[in-house]
């Protein structure tokens, strides 16, 4: 992407951005928010949706001629937006990832992703969230979504980021995934306008040179939250990183990382294998840098069960404390000696 | 009607001189071919797509971006080379171009339609059942914004076992959208089996009613019916989308590949070739 850009500093978020840092907020308000702020300026963005718009209800009163809920067609859904993108529009199809990422899929695949079209698709329910048992849990999407040519793929904790990806992405050509929790309440992990937000470049959210913390959505919070307790408890300082954007990976940040801190955990709502973990493991293979530790945590080859979403991520094994205790192991239990152990090949 | 892309002024006889010369010239390109070539669905839908290409369509080869022009979108995707040829015989493409890098290596032309590789080609089609979606797309945009143009796909009725057809029709019907016809080049076969022995699709025309559509039915062979039901379409700005359900065979015209499984898709050497441009030169004279 070209555009930087601070995050809750345009021109007509004032309402959104008088939350402030350490609260809840609802993601799928911002998105109503954003897609309606967008539609004024955007006159061919379009908003799609299978029968999932409490939230759009803003778009859709203000442009109603540029709304479209099909209902429970989800494969439909994605194949009339690439047909409005056919026509040099921008649509946002928004709805429940499990189901958009896999029921469609074949339709994001070719009939989006093979043209390259500008189509958005945006939705929750990206892990083991809300309390919905496997059907709804999307556990498999940025395995599949990175796997597809011309996608790009983020996953964003922070509501108001979320913003401020939508507004960059009117500017992309071709498609883009963006993977949200529930979205109906969400910590707001940055200060408005105290981090660079910029798709394909992934954010620091807290400096720390033991070791990095690797995390993206709602497990951002989380991987603070570990490096927090390591600085308090441990006298290990854990760099923490929100790599929101999947695909294309920030592969510099990766090095950087490596360089300065020596040792990786990755921690995501997600299976363990096919998400963000998978694609550091192929640049640090294929990059050929040396760690001096590497431990991934998330889903193992489960399907989860109910609960609420702190007990399935402990249940699982990439809950807080799985968290700070792969920190220890990586570590050694204590501050590297030196501040750059990383060796780059 | 599209104020500045006029139609071509063909007349009956005409365009089934333009039928066959495009299935001349398929088989010729099957003759020249060596590999496969899905030429029992090619030659069945011959007759709709010379009457939308050379008829029905309001579309320039020299003006392939005019927004008032009517859009094709190939849903039976395997079908793309019967479409290049008669693009061809429009001026879209270069026939001679088609037949001598026919699925080469860098060539444009393929097995199934590539919009990024082939300026002309609406869509970029193959996985069947994707189509109608795509087409539903394009017409409600042409809808919303107030256009006059139509939005075409072609599908083969075995296509039509994919649920996101029926997703489709659902969302078209609820859209309002008159401006979509579908036309369903109903040869009754899918690759392995005789539709109706494997997948009992009749009532097939009430399944369309049944989801809100204007159903035309005609004989997909015969170009004066085909002429009258496109002249019998609604207009653009009306409610219903249409489905136009064209009875073919599988094969059409060449007598050892009509409601043949065999010749599902296939490849011909000289001898098959002199027999099947014979069968097809005997058919012309007997009608």
């Amino acid at each position: 992407m070209s555009t930087a850009a601070k995050t809750g500093t345009e021109p007509g978020t004032d309402q959104i951005t008088s939350f402030t840092f350490g609260e809840l907020l609802s993601s799928r308000t911002v998105i109503g928010q954003t897609l309606k702020e967008l539609g004024e300026t955007h006159d061919n963005l379009w908003v799609l949706t299978p029968d999932i718009g409490a939230t759009l209800v803003e778009f859709r009163d203000a442009y109603p001629d540029r709304f479209v809920d099909v209902g429970l067609s989800e494969q439909a859904c994605v194949g009339i937006a690439a047909g409005l993108a056919n026509e040099g529009n921008i649509p946002v199809v928004s709805g429940m990832l499990p189901f958009l990422s896999m029921r469609a899929l074949e339709q994001v695949r070719s009939d989006i992703c093979y043209p390259n079209l500008p189509v958005k698709i945006v939705g929750t329910h990206g892990g083991l969230v809300g309390n919905g048992g496997s059907t709804h849990y999307a556990v498999e999407d940025l395995g599949l979504m990175t796997s597809l040519v011309n996608m790009t793929v983020t996953s964003i904790g922070d509501p108001l980021m979320v913003g401020e990806v939508l507004r960059q992405s009117m500017s992309m050509t071709g498609p883009l995934y963006i993977r949200l929790a529930v979205g109906k309440k969400d910590k707001v992990v940055y200060e408005p306008g105290s981090v660079t937000v910029e798709i394909g470049k992934g954010i620091t959210a807290r400096e720390g040179t033991d070791l990095t913390l690797f995390a993206h959505g709602e497990t951002v919070s989380q991987a603070l939250d570990a490096a927090d307790i390591l600085g308090a408890e441990h006298g290990i300082n854990a760099r923490v990183v929100d790599m929101f954007t999947l695909k294309p990976i920030d592969e510099d940040l990766i090095l950087r990382c490596a360089e300065e801190t020596g040792r990786f955990v990755v921690v995501e709502d997600h299976l363990a294998y096919g998400g963000l973990a998978s694609q550091m493991a192929d640049v640090i293979a294929d990059r050929g840098i040396r760690l001096d530790g590497f431990r991934r945590l998330g889903i193992p080859q489960v399907f989860a069960g109910f609960g609420e979403d702190t007990e399935l991520r402990d249940k699982h094994g990439y809950g807080l404390q799985a968290t700070v205790d792969a920190a220890l192991a990586v570590t050694g239990g204590r501050p590297a000696e030196s501040e750059s152990t990383g060796d780059i090949a | 009607m599209a104020a500045t892309i006029t139609r071509p002024e063909t007349d009956v006889s005409e365009l089934e001189d333009l039928s066959y010369e495009l299935r001349e010239k398929l088989l010729l390109l099957c003759g020249e071919y060596d590999g496969s070539v899905h030429i029992g669905g090619d030659l069945s839908c011959a007759d709709i797509l010379t009457l939308l290409f050379q008829y029905g369509m309001h579309v320039d080869p020299q003006d392939l971006h005019n927004p008032e022009r009517d859009r094709f979108v190939l849903s039976k995707g395997h079908a793309a080379v019967c479409m290049y040829i008669t693009m061809a015989i429009r001026g879209f493409f270069d026939y001679r171009e088609i037949v001598d890098t026919y699925g080469q290596l860098g060539s444009a032309y393929g097995m199934h339609p590539c919009k990024v590789q082939l300026p002309g080609v609406e869509v970029s089609t193959g996985s069947l059942g994707h189509g109608l979606p795509l087409a539903t797309g394009m017409a409600l945009h042409g809808k919303r914004s107030g256009m006059d143009h139509r939005v075409f796909t072609l599908m083969g009725d075995g296509e039509t076992g994919e649920g996101s057809v029926w997703e489709a029709a659902l969302a078209a019907h609820s859209n309002n959208l008159g401006n979509l016809v579908a036309f369903i080049d109903r040869n009754r076969q899918l690759m392995t089996s005789f539709s109706e022995e494997r997948v009992k699709l009749e009532p097939y025309p009430d399944k369309w009613r049944a989801f809100g559509w204007n159903v035309i039915e005609v004989d997909g062979h015969d170009m004066a019916a085909l002429v009258q039901a496109f002249d019998s379409l609604p207009a653009p700005d009306s409610d219903v989308p249409t489905v136009v359900i064209c009875d073919t065979v599988k094969g059409k015209g060449v007598d050892f590949m009509e409601r043949n499984l065999a010749w599902h898709a296939g490849s011909l050497n000289d001898t098959d070739l002199q027999r099947a441009l014979a069968s097809l030169a005997h058919g012309r004279k007997a009608a």
